[in-house]
């Protein structure tokens, strides 16, 4: 076998059977997925119509064309009618096996009108690679013994990945150097701004407290997230991954409480694919609803 | 599933990877949702936000003089309030280069001339940077005085400040 043969079955797990649990914990899984696209995508388009006067910063697809008229003739607002439309009638397998890949590139669109004016955040990221993995799962591996499978499998992969290509993205950008602790300070001083700019008011809670009086502190809490990222790919592994997916969720906290960065999709999502709720789901359910059986 | 499913699962995983790789390469790491994560990649940079302070109650003359975050003159303005991004509002003072009419009266709308009302609000830059080896400077620049109508560049700042040519 070869390794990423290997890394394979651990993501995919060929050898289990599957189960109730299993399939309506994908439905609900979709449900979420899909929430958040509905969400995001009617959030970008109202800032879009309604604040968006000129690009700043072109993204993506933004590159090649002019995303301004998104600003608009209430174009960005349509976007969103149709990402609904869209997203609804591919959960519930309406209409071609591709129209996930339709969501997809509207949602792409809808992103980069309304991150056109210079942030690019990345809270939304694993929604749209959840997007993504549904497309290219529903489109290649429509069968419903195959299609959650791999759309959870993918994602897992993404999400480890991620999460390693962050650490490298520092050690190459800074150095080894990058966990000193008054780098966080820079950073702390910098949200705090931020955090005092929107609500008027800030106040520095414990953990930024603490890592502002003591430099090897703030050392500390950079080199345990710094590391945390470096071994996101072990999530690619079933047996490590509720371990590295505590890890990853304690991180956020910890990013939370020192930056004021909120990822509330982003942790939630980990939640749900990080650990095996399927199995907590066939305690209670011993045969698939129908209805599941005809939304897969 | 099976381990024939498994397989061909990791090469459309690998194709998705050569895809994602050739979209971030030459866009700096992001093509959402592709992203190699580069946040908070280069450590230790001096950084440039914005607030906005409500100067309503100050005298003109005390208001210009960039000061430290400790001596505001006036109460900061939550941008939040009044439905603006904070971080769209701090690139927005940060990345211009060159503050035509058109762009100092957008400023007026962003925030919407009757949230402004009668009231007097300073556009500061907030710069912060390591001093030493052992503290952070934060200093804030007074940039833009606008009111419902107008927009008023800092008089104590040189013209080059305000336009800095280019795109």
């Amino acid at each position: 076998m070869k390794w990423y043969e290997k890394i394979g079955v651990q993501l995919f797990e060929p050898g289990r059977e599957q189960t109730p649990g299993e399939l309506v914990f994908f439905k609900l899984f979709e449900l979420f997925v899909i929430y958040y696209t509905i969400k995001f995508a009617w959030d970008w388009g109202l800032y879009t119509q309604f604040r968006n006067t000129e690009v700043v910063l072109p993204l993506g697809v933004a590159n090649y064309m002019d995303i301004s008229i998104f600003f608009e003739h209430n174009i960005a607002l349509i976007n969103a009618g149709l990402i609904s439309i869209f997203s609804i009638a591919a959960y519930f397998r309406k209409g071609p096996k591709w129209l996930y890949m339709v969501v997809m590139v509207l949602l792409h669109i809808q992103y980069v009108a309304r991150f056109s004016q210079g942030e690019i955040p990345h809270s939304q990221n694993l929604i749209g690679m959840s997007v993504l993995c549904f497309a290219v799962g529903a489109w290649f591996f429509p069968e419903k013994k195959i299609m959650p499978r791999f759309v959870l499998g993918s994602i897992i992969f993404f999400i480890g990945l991620g999460y390693t290509s962050a650490f490298f993205a520092k050690l190459i950008g800074t150095g080894i150097n990058w966990y000193d602790g008054r780098h966080l300070w820079l950073w702390i001083s910098e949200k705090s701004i931020d955090i005092l700019s929107r609500e008027g008011v800030y106040s520095a809670n414990f953990l930024q407290e603490l890592a502002l009086k003591s430099t090897v502190a703030a050392s500390i809490i950079l080199l345990i997230g710094w590391f945390t990222e470096l071994i996101g790919f072990t999530m690619w592994w079933k047996k490590i991954r509720p371990i590295t997916t505590t890890l990853l969720i304690g991180m956020h906290i910890g990013i939370t409480l020192s930056m004021n960065i909120r990822f509330d999709a982003f942790v939630i999502q980990l939640i749900l694919v990080g650990y095996p709720w399927y199995k907590v789901i066939d305690q209670y359910i011993k045969s698939t609803p129908a209805i599941i059986h005809k939304w897969i | 599933m099976n381990k024939e499913y498994s397989k061909k699962g990791m090469k459309v995983i690998g194709v998705i990877f050569v895809i994602f790789a050739l979209l971030v390469a030459p866009h700096e790491g992001e093509f959402w949702p592709f992203s190699i994560y580069p946040m908070f990649s280069q450590a230790g940079n001096p950084w440039t936000r914005a607030m906005v302070i409500d100067v309503t109650d100050h005298d003109t003359d005390e208001i210009w003089e960039a000061h430290s975050l400790e001596n505001l003159r006036g109460n900061p303005v939550p941008v939040g309030k009044y439905g603006v991004d904070q971080i769209d509002y701090s690139n927005f003072m940060s990345k211009t280069r060159n503050w035509t009419e058109p762009r100092r009266m957008a400023l007026i709308q962003m925030f919407g001339s009757e949230n402004i009302g009668s009231q007097r609000w300073m556009a500061s830059k907030v710069h912060g940077k390591m001093v030493g080896e052992d503290s952070v400077a934060v200093i804030v620049q007074p940039f833009l005085l606008f009111t419902a109508d107008s927009v008023y560049m800092n008089p104590l700042l040189d013209e080059s400040e305000y336009f800095r040519g280019g795109n």
